[in-house]
């Protein structure tokens, strides 16, 4: 192959490549999401009659079952219709079919207007605020279901939604959460966080990072639009537990495969991360020296690609049950109810991990520097990471400890469940000592960070119980367990996100928000947070099941605070996003590093050049020297000799 | 800096008798009818104290730092260049190990004692269905009930069923709790030790009417359940 064959389409265009088509023929067919609009539509049309041929082909009668024209044509080849009209693609097909590529003049990069948010972009920063201003979307919408079962739940009896809505919110509630909040804001966070951290001027895989971004929508918008399936929402709760799952009406599909879509998304986003850190350290980067947000989207990452497929492969199983007439969980026809929970736990639990080691990460970040000390025990708060992610996939049966399982393996999941206090002990005790003697700024991350840091405690010690297998005996499926995930996912990885959103809005934005309201929120939140979940333990202890859209009267008097504290909850939320769209559009103007924090993303302007370092940094030392004299991160050299470095590093 | 050990002190012993309050001012928990719940609330009480331990302890180095260490925002300086202590890492790895690995013994020896089920036990057999409960006795001929009834002092085997979805048997205040799934049988042991009226409650989301999933359970004497079973046999 000669020179050429690597170059050519670089010299037959001009820098900006203009169609020759006027701005009609380029709204229509141009990548953008009008024509996404159509080839979506084009791509239901196609599925819906592949779906009608080949079931006409083989005399299947009736040729039309919406199940799986909705199925196929609604959630396979209609979103990939659409994701190849708005240009996911346009780059691989141009490369794959022969054409010239566009030439790389890097106008995927950077953001100059609101529509650049609006397209497939490439570049992680744009993809980063693109994932949590999606992410924040879902957040208020599954919050909203979230107040209204609260409402209902305000006093026994059935009040505002019948039966079948109300399992239906919940579970949608949680799937939104877990799939389109929690886990996707924390990559929004690494998106923008890791590549500068590293001295990476993108992540490895750019177009795939793109690609990951939009699968999100599109599993957010069929969890939301089950609500429209005839039959109401899938309401199996969001662990989707067969055979109650099989029986659904035609919105258990809608979740089935919806997780494909989020779970595609987070494997693709999680090799790029670990291609990313693996391969895009600046020269003198060594692992020792990764900031531990880094480690921990490593952990993280290797988390996700090893655990993801069995929920995919789970939700597969139940849909070929229900549309294909298998029976791997029927045991009319030989199938094994259990082995449902086996293969979605050994995805869900490790997913709990998933949903906290980010977090862990960030407030590493905001505790060491706004401590201004380094964070206490580096090496044992990276290593605790890596046994937390080993421990993570040998305890996930000790969430069937009363589902009939063998007898013999409670016992064995009990001890490896009680053996993850240690490393999670650890990671705590250390933070509080990287507290000790600090110069403590309270600040609105900080105060997130230590309002997680407590929080977290409590959902952790919770765990100690639930680990206990005689004790989850008693507490498993009741309100208890409410109140431990929401101490672990709430006051766990929701304080964080919020700690890391306020932390890096300077970065991100190039603008301060208001450290007044900031606060306001904080206190709110946290009041109002633990007004709301604290009580649910006693209602499941006592005697309260969880999932229930009626309960004993005896609880009536509870729930109903807790249902007037969620509300206060939700108002909390208003105060964050008036600060965040009020302080992105007119916030003073930021410093490059307002926290005077030494890891690589604040040694550059706030927002961070298009391709972050104008000069390559020569990492010198490790991330977290606050008050070692003379003790620097990294060297910001001229482009030309680190470039000459990382060759000789190489 | 002996006067900040004991501010630091005295802030964990606030911390740590106002959660002891909340743990004991609260009846948590409903009061145990059997001798398998009356275990559980050992290993409960157990956990407590470890809880209240560890979250003084936290709780009290955040406060006391926050208090001590805080600066104003404008503040320009750093804290000392503390980068660990070998010691310190060695004891907070050791000492929850120990503890938890405590907490597992316990656990387990609990588990196996709520599992031993005596010389001849009551046979019961659960079937969930949505969305009630039937209990059949198979030491009297099969007979079939809406009610739960024991008798008090004697061991009762559980063997469940489900015959649609899973569904799953609970009695709060006898603190065992059992999945009733279709085609395997799983089972539990309940010894009653306290007559009364309870609840069966179904917490394992089983469909529409799962809230409503609910049975009584009645704890007699032998002598009771002697006449109710030729009562109901006759």
């Amino acid at each position: 192959m000669t020179a050429t064959h690597h170059d050519p389409p670089h010299e037959e265009y001009p820098a900006h490549f203009e169609p020759p088509h006027g701005p009609t023929w380029k709204l229509l067919f141009g990548a953008g999401l009008v024509r996404g609009g159509w080839m979506g539509a084009a791509g239901f049309v196609f599925g819906m009659l592949l779906v009608l041929v080949l079931r006409w082909w083989w005399s299947w009668e009736p040729y039309w079952n919406t199940e799986v024209i909705l199925a196929v044509g609604g959630m396979v080849t209609a979103p990939i219709g659409f994701l190849a009209g708005i240009g996911s693609f346009d780059y691989w097909l141009y490369y794959i079919s022969g054409r010239p590529t566009r030439p790389e003049d890097h106008t995927g990069h950077g953001a100059h207007t609101w529509k650049d948010y609006f397209r497939v972009n490439t570049d992680h920063k744009v993809i980063g605020i693109q994932y949590l201003v999606t992410t924040f979307v879902f957040f208020t919408i599954a919050g909203l279901m979230a107040m209204f079962f609260r409402a209902e739940l305000a006093q026994p009896g059935l009040q505002f939604v019948d039966s079948q809505t109300f399992n239906g919110l919940v579970s949608v509630h949680a799937t939104l959460m877990i799939f389109l909040f929690v886990i996707p804001a924390f990559a929004g966070l690494a998106n923008f966080a890791v590549p500068l951290m590293l001295g990476a001027p993108d992540m490895a895989f750019p177009r795939l990072n793109a690609l990951s971004f939009w699968l999100l929508p599109i599993a957010g918008t069929m969890f939301v639009a089950s609500f429209l399936a005839p039959g109401g929402a899938f309401g199996a709760g969001w662990t989707g537990y067969a055979p109650l799952s099989e029986g659904q009406p035609l919105g258990q599909t809608f979740f089935n495969m919806g997780i494909q879509w989020a779970g595609a998304s987070s494997i693709m986003t999680a090799l790029n991360f670990l291609v990313t850190i693996i391969t895009m350290r600046a020269p003198g980067m060594t692992f020792w020296r990764m900031p531990l947000l880094v480690w921990a989207n490593f952990t993280t990452s290797l988390l996700v690609v090893i655990a993801t497929p069995f929920i995919a492969g789970s939700q597969f199983f139940v849909m070929f049950d229900r549309i294909m007439h298998t029976s791997f969980f029927t045991p009319d026809g030989g199938g094994y109810v259990l082995g449902y929970q086996h293969i979605f736990w050994f995805y869900s639990h490790p997913a709990v991990y998933i949903m906290m080691l980010p977090g862990f990460g960030i407030v590493s970040e905001v505790i060491s520097s706004m401590s201004r000390k380094p964070i206490f025990g580096y090496r044992l708060m990276a290593l605790s990471l890596l046994g937390i992610l080993v421990l993570g996939f040998s305890v996930w049966a000790h969430h069937m400890f009363v589902a009939g399982m063998a007898d013999w393996l409670r016992v064995p999941m009990m001890i490896t469940t009680l053996l993850i206090a240690i490393p999670t002990g650890i990671k705590v005790f250390s933070w509080t000592a990287t507290l000790w003697r600090g110069r403590i700024h309270l600040t609105t991350p900080m105060l997130f960070a230590l309002g997680f840091v407590t929080m977290f405690v409590i959902g952790g010690l919770s765990g100690i119980y639930l680990g206990s297998v005689p004790i989850d005996i008693a507490a498993s499926d009741t309100y208890f367990i409410v109140a431990h995930i929401h101490y672990v996912l709430f006051g766990g990885s929701v304080f964080t996100i919020f700690a890391g959103v306020y932390y890096w809005f300077p970065k991100m934005t190039g603008r301060m928000y208001d450290e007044r309201l900031g606060k306001l929120h904080f206190w709110l939140t946290f009041v109002s947070f633990n007004a709301t979940f604290f009580p649910m333990h006693y209602v499941g202890l006592r005697g309260m099941p969880r999932r229930v859209s009626d309960y004993d009267s005896a609880f009536g008097d509870l729930n109903f605070a807790i249902t007037i504290s969620s509300f206060v909850l939700g108002a909390s939320f208003v105060v964050f996003v008036y600060n965040i769209i009020t302080s992105w559009v007119r916030g003073p103007i930021a410093e490059s590093n307002p926290w005077r924090a030494h890891t690589l993303e604040w040694q550059v302007s706030s927002p961070p050049p298009i391709f972050n370092f104008d000069e390559i940094p020569q990492v010198v030392g490790g991330p977290y020297e606050y008050g070692v004299p003379g003790a620097r991160h990294a060297v910001m050299s001229p482009a030309k000799e680190a470039k000459e470095a990382q060759e000789v590093h190489a | 800096m002996r006067k900040g050990i004991v501010q630091l002190v005295a802030i964990g012993i606030v911390l740590g008798v106002l959660v002891t309050l909340v743990a004991v001012l609260f009846q948590w928990l409903p009061t145990s009818a059997s001798e398998e719940f009356d275990r559980i609330q050992d290993i409960y009480w157990f956990a407590t104290v470890l809880s209240i331990v560890i979250f003084s302890l936290v709780g009290a180095v955040v406060v006391y730092s926050v208090w001590k260490w805080r600066v104003p925002l404008d503040d320009d300086a750093d804290g000392p260049p503390i980068h660990g202590h070998t010691g310190l890492e060695i004891a907070w790895t050791a000492v929850p190990a120990i503890l938890v690995i405590a907490l597992g013994i316990v656990s387990a020896v609990v588990l196996s004692e709520n599992g031993q089920a005596g010389d001849r036990p009551l046979q019961v057999n659960a079937i969930g269905q949505q969305f009630t409960w039937k209990f059949k006795y198979s030491d009297y001929g099969d007979l079939t009930t809406g009610e739960l009834v024991l008798p008090v002092d004697r061991e009762a085997k559980f063997t469940m069923t489900a015959v649609d979805v899973i569904h799953s048997f609970w009695v709060p205040n006898f603190g065992q709790k059992m999945d009733a799934v279709p085609g395997i049988e799983t089972t539990i042991l309940v010894t009653p030790t306290r007559t009364g009226e309870y609840e069966v409650v179904c917490t394992e989301l089983c469909g529409l009417g799962h809230a409503t999933m609910r049975a009584k359970a009645r704890v007699v004497t032998q002598a009771e359940f002697d006449t109710w079973i030729q009562e109901k046999r006759a």
